[in-house]
């Protein structure tokens, strides 16, 4: 690790004040400080959001859910008034990691950071959440714009997430062995007959919706329904962990496993 | 009929203590007394220890395969603040020579390299710094001009290479560096008059230990006794000096190498020769004592501690009726970039290569293949791991061409409790065991027979679930001979024959036991296990013993934990310690009672008259006066102030390889035997394994302490699930080692263990070790492999799916499924 300053914030706007052009937030700091560690990042500044009330919590009314952006993964685990408007999101939460990392990892670092095989991004597109941050809303189709990039613009702050709970939803991932990060992990979340489908871990360009999954769940919400979608191994990550055509192959297996749960 | 085998004449057993029922201390599951310093975080690792006007460093290391170095300009680090001094492997070697090879010829190796690298990872200069933060900075300021060559990955191509593609063109032609062939017995005839020769290409690919502390060393030179003093997390610390005096030209006596708590080893502790070899000629050059603690990427990449990495053609040649007649292979074994000791991996390997089955001649060629990655070292198994699961898998390759039960086809060739002891066709012999009892008991603790009924009934609701079963030897006490019984016989190399133990033990005027050990802890518990059997022997209380280590100055033969040989061999040391003290116990204390010794026996930490309640003067008294009443004595050396001892244990049993390597000679004599059945089902759609119930049975002879025991059968098995399942280190076609780290590396956590894990014992002493102990270090991995391969073929059968290779990953398993499915 380099040498860095720290400043924990109060307020939203006493964050933005202090990021300047090298520092960064720092929220559960699960991703952030190992990379410092590993001087991959080396921001002159950490502003701490930990302490900023304003962004920690779930709130639901009726189908309405917002989730502040500090707030971690155990929490959305564990709330009561989510597990019972979208049982799917928290079931998914407490998937995330190992219990350390979801009692510091929160819902905003990790869809602000975009690793492209992270859980949250695929609930937020299938969800068709909102992105709430201290300058504007961003939907979550325009928000995740590529591996480890997002809408965001430097220095603007992720504030809280927000979407209208669906009728039913399931979410199944397949863990790398190594990292226990999702390697194909799919969302189907049906909202009145109109199905949205977002999938983590397999697309070389990040968290992404699948149409043709979409279209063929839209009117026949069957794991049937999925046989003759092809998934295309042209759009996937290939690694030491799997080819692109076994995350093709496994996205589609997860897919009807997730259908097969709602 | 003449043998091969008549000239191996196996000695008479040494064995004092006799197997027993009724012990008090040896058996009981005491708690490890190491553990309470160790849980509080008072164990003190190497990385716990600082020395005054210690300095650190840190190292540059390789990104290529293979390279030439063209220049090194270490300029802008010397400016560095902080900095002490910055060098270069032409640095290091002003002041030592190349590593210790028990290769023959010896592959050169430079702890630092020199002119050229041969893997990623090998480091080729060093900052030594005030302290690490500033050694990393200005390693960061290092800049080094490659001329890269081309990397040799393949095992097979690497063979091949000629001009540039050749690792070591100054020692050898080509980047073969040994290629023996034998024949224990007459392999050929038994081919011939054979029905049937099964083969079978198996691959074992490579990965390591990986214990949670990585290698380090402290290291301080004196320049004005011209010595070493040394801390460092070796296993070996009696024994290393002998083996890199040379490299740091000092006489072995010269260095003080002082143990510390070593945070986990599994054999890749064994030596870290190279590092304190590397570390010791920074202090010399620095002139300030400097540490070095490997982090995780160079404990990957260049630790020097892979494990085998293996390609077999192999061949069994069998009756119709299901006799196996004779086992032969053709062995290429994928050594990395240097040969640290030799094949001694296969030579291990030799102990058991025919498993527990009746095989009357076993032939094998074995080709040591140079190639730029890191070299091998020692993981737990030690490359036997590698030839149990050849065994087990051509076992099952002969039951299925026989159309046989593979489980019925195994008892069918199983040494019988009768033939012990029974000589393999290699030489070595297996003490004594029962197999068909470690595997009823491992039958009835996994209840086969309701599983194999519950499996066909999964199997025929479209589950693909299957149960894999093996059985296995685990060889213990390991005999030196192993490290070059394969070598050219011409140049055979360093032919080392002793591997002894010692303790020395002494009762203090208090009462109290204190026992010095010559051996490191590693993890292992040998201070519960000493504790128990001094306990035992001497009839103290458990609480009584302390426990403390030498260094290797003051120590003396210690081999340490490796090869499973640890207890067995501290257990002889005890012993030998125990007759010498109860000895002088028995003649002060004859003596304090006006009795003669041989009246008087040993009974709860007191000399007793046999058969008389009351007369008795505890270990204390005795000590006491011993030690401080010299005058209460009679004349005479016998009665010398004191109670204290030495003592040293030889290798129980061991004789020399032939001349003409017709038999190997008796090497690894203390054969344990396992027997592991597992049932498994996997995920068609993604190629995961998931284990659904899990059995291991254990003969590791009288058992010290069944707690402990236990733990090295869990870890063991963690290590061979991990090897059977996930884990593999990625090289790609540049010679870069894809996942050296714990986000890629696959290593098993306690989630894919087997939540239903059931272990049972069996317990046949061995008629030469004392209480008849036996190893019981590598027998997890030894022997899950080959349960867990049999287990996911068996459950893979609707699709005909066939295993040679491990590891079988998700994606492979997938791969093997998906070619089945379209094939049909
Ligand atoms: C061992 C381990 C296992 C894990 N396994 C999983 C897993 O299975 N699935 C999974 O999805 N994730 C996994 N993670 C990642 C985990 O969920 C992280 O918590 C998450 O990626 C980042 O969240 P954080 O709160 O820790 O963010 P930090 O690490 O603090 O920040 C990450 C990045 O986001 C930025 N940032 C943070 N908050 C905001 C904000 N409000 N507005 C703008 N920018 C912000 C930071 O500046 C930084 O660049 C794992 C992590 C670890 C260490």
């Amino acid at each position: 690790m380099y040498e860095t300053s720290y400043h924990r914030a109060d307020s939203v706007a006493d964050a933005a004040s202090k990021i300047g052009d090298e520092g960064k937030y720092l929220a559960g700091g699960m991703t952030l400080l190992p990379t410092m560690k590993q001087r991959l990042a080396a921001p002159d500044t950490l502003v701490d959001l930990t302490h900023i009330g304003d962004l920690k919590g779930v709130s639901v009314n009726g189908k309405e859910v917002r989730i502040g952006a500090m707030t971690t993964h155990a929490e959305v685990n564990g709330d009561a008034a989510l597990q019972s408007a979208c049982p799917s999101l928290a079931k998914l939460a407490g998937g995330i990691g190992d219990p350390a990392v979801r009692h510091r990892g929160t819902i905003g670092g990790s869809i602000a950071n975009h690793d492209p095989a992270a859980d949250y991004p695929a609930a937020m597109l299938a969800l068709n959440a909102t992105i709430h941050t201290d300058s504007r809303e961003i939907s979550a189709d325009d928000f995740f714009s590529g591996m480890f990039e997002t809408a965001l613009n430097e220095g603007e702050i992720v504030t809280a997430i927000s979407f209208t709970a669906p009728d039913k939803g399931a979410y199944e991932k397949f863990r790398n062995p190594a990292s226990r990060y999702a390697m194909a992990g799919v969302f189907v979340a049906d909202h009145g007959g109109d199905v949205r489908v977002g999938v983590s871990g397999a697309y070389s360009n990040g968290a992404s919706r699948n149409s043709e999954m979409e279209t063929a769940l839209s009117g026949n919400l069957s794991a049937d329904a999925l046989d003759g979608v092809a998934v295309d191994a042209g759009d996937m990550l290939s690694d030491i962990h799997g080819s692109s055509d076994y995350r093709a192959h496994l996205v589609k297996v997860m897919a009807k496993r997730a259908v097969a749960a709602m | 009929m003449a043998s091969h085998l008549d000239s191996n004449v196996i000695p008479p057993s040494r064995q004092r203590e006799t197997p027993r029922a009724g012990l008090t201390w040896i058996g009981q599951s005491m708690k490890r007394v190491e553990d309470p310093r160790i849980l509080s975080g008072k164990g003190g690792y190497i990385d716990d220890v600082k020395v005054p006007g210690m300095a650190h460093a840190a190292m540059v290391s390789s990104p290529h395969a293979h390279a030439r170095i063209v220049s090194i300009d270490t300029s802008k680090a010397e400016e560095l603040p902080g900095v002490i001094g910055v060098y270069t492997g032409e640095d290091v070697a002003t002041v030592v020579d190349p590593c210790p090879s028990f290769a023959s010829p010896p592959v050169t190796q430079h702890a630092m390299a020199i002119d050229k690298v041969r893997h990623v990872g090998e480091v080729v200069a060093a900052v030594v710094a005030e302290d690490r933060y500033i050694a990393e900075d200005a390693a960061a300021l290092i800049e080094v001009e490659w001329d890269v060559l081309p990397a040799m990955v393949d095992i097979e191509a690497s063979l091949e290479a000629m001009g540039d593609g050749v690792l070591h063109p100054d020692d050898r032609e080509s980047n073969k560096a040994l290629d023996e062939s034998f024949e224990f017995g007459p392999v050929s005839e038994d081919f011939d008059a054979a029905d049937r020769i099964i083969k079978r290409r198996l691959r074992w690919n490579r990965s390591s230990a990986q214990a949670i502390e990585t290698c380090g060393v402290i290291s301080q030179w004196d320049a004005f006794k011209g010595g070493y003093t040394i801390h460092a997390n070796t296993n070996f610390y009696n024994f290393i000096p002998f083996v890199i005096g040379g490299s740091l030209r000092v006489s072995p006596g010269e260095m003080r190498i002082i143990p510390v708590l070593t945070g986990g080893s599994f054999g890749s502790k064994v030596f870290i020769h190279k590092i304190i070899i590397m570390t010791s000629a920074l202090s010399r050059l620095s002139g300030v004592p400097v540490k070095y603690i490997e982090d995780r990427l160079e404990h990957f990449t260049n630790s020097d501690s892979h494990g085998s990495d293996r390609l077999y053609d192999a061949e069994l040649a069998i009756n119709d009726d299901g006799t196996f007649k004779s086992l032969r292979f053709t062995v290429l074994d994928d050594y990395g970039a240097y040969l640290q000791f030799g094949v001694g991996t296969h030579g291990n390997a030799m102990a058991q290569v025919t498993g527990p089955y009746q095989i009357g001649s076993f032939g094998m060629r074995v080709i040591a293949v140079l190639t730029n990655k890191t070299q091998q070292g020692p993981y737990r198994g030690f490359g036997s791991e590698v030839t149990n699961w050849v065994m087990e898998r051509m076992a099952d390759a002969a039951a299925e061409e026989l159309g046989r039960d593979p489980l019925e086809l195994r008892e069918q060739n199983m040494i019988q409790p009768d033939q012990f002891p029974y000589m393999i066709p290699t030489g070595n012999i297996y003490d004594s065991g029962n197999f068909q009892k470690v595997l009823g008991e491992a039958k009835s603790l996994f209840d086969l027979d309701a599983w194999r009924k519950k499996a066909a009934d999964m199997r025929a609701e479209g589950r693909c679930v299957g149960i894999g079963v093996a059985t296995c030897m685990e060889r213990s006490v390991y005999g030196p001979t192993e490290w070059w019984s394969l070598n050219n016989k011409e140049t055979p190399g360093f032919t080392l024959t002793s591997t002894p133990e010692g303790i020395s033990a002494r009762i203090d005027p208090s009462g109290k036991l204190f026992v010095t050990l010559h051996s490191p802890m590693v993890g292992n518990s040998p201070e519960t296990v000493v504790t128990q059997i001094l306990a035992e022997r001497l009839t103290v209380a458990p609480e009584d013993v302390v426990i403390n280590y030498s260094d290797s100055q003051s120590g003396f033969n210690g081999v340490g934990p490796q090869g499973s040989r640890f207890t067995a061999m501290v257990a002889g040391a005890c012993v030998s310690a125990a007759i010498k003290l109860e000895e002088r116990l028995k003649r002060f204390g004859a003596h304090m009672l006006q009795r003669r010794p041989e009246d008087m026996e040993l009974r709860d930490g007191k000399v007793a008259v046999k058969g008389l309640k009351d007369q008795e003067t505890s270990f204390a008294d005795i000590a006491l006066n011993s030690s401080f009443f010299r005058l209460s004595f009679p004349d005479g050396e016998e009665f010398d102030s004191g109670l204290e001892t030495t003592a040293v244990y030889d290798h129980p049993l061991s004789t020399d390889p032939h001349e003409d390597r017709e038999h190997l000679g008796i090497f690894y004599p203390i054969v344990g035997h396992i027997c592991h059945i597992v049932a498994v089902e996997v995920d068609p759609g993604t190629g995961k394994v998931e284990m659904l119930d899990y059995a291991a049975v254990h003969d590791n002879g009288t058992i010290v302490n069944p707690r402990t025991l236990a733990g090295q059968v869990w870890g063991g098995t963690a290590n061979g699930i991990g090897t059977t399942l996930s884990e593999q280190f990625n090289y790609d076609e540049s010679g870069q080692f894809v996942n050296p780290n714990f986000a890629e590396f696959a290593m098993p956590t306690a989630n894919e263990m087997p939540r239903n894990f059931k272990l049972g014992h069996v317990e046949t002493p061995s008629p030469y070790t004392e209480y008849g102990i036996k190893g019981g270090g590598e027998g997890g991995r030894l022997g899950a492999p080959s349960a867990l391969t049999s287990a996911v073929e068996d459950a893979l059968q609707n699709y005909g799916v066939k295993i040679s290779a491990l590891p079988i990953t998700p994606p492979v398993l997938r791969g093997l499924i998906r070619e089945a499915e379209q094939a049909a």
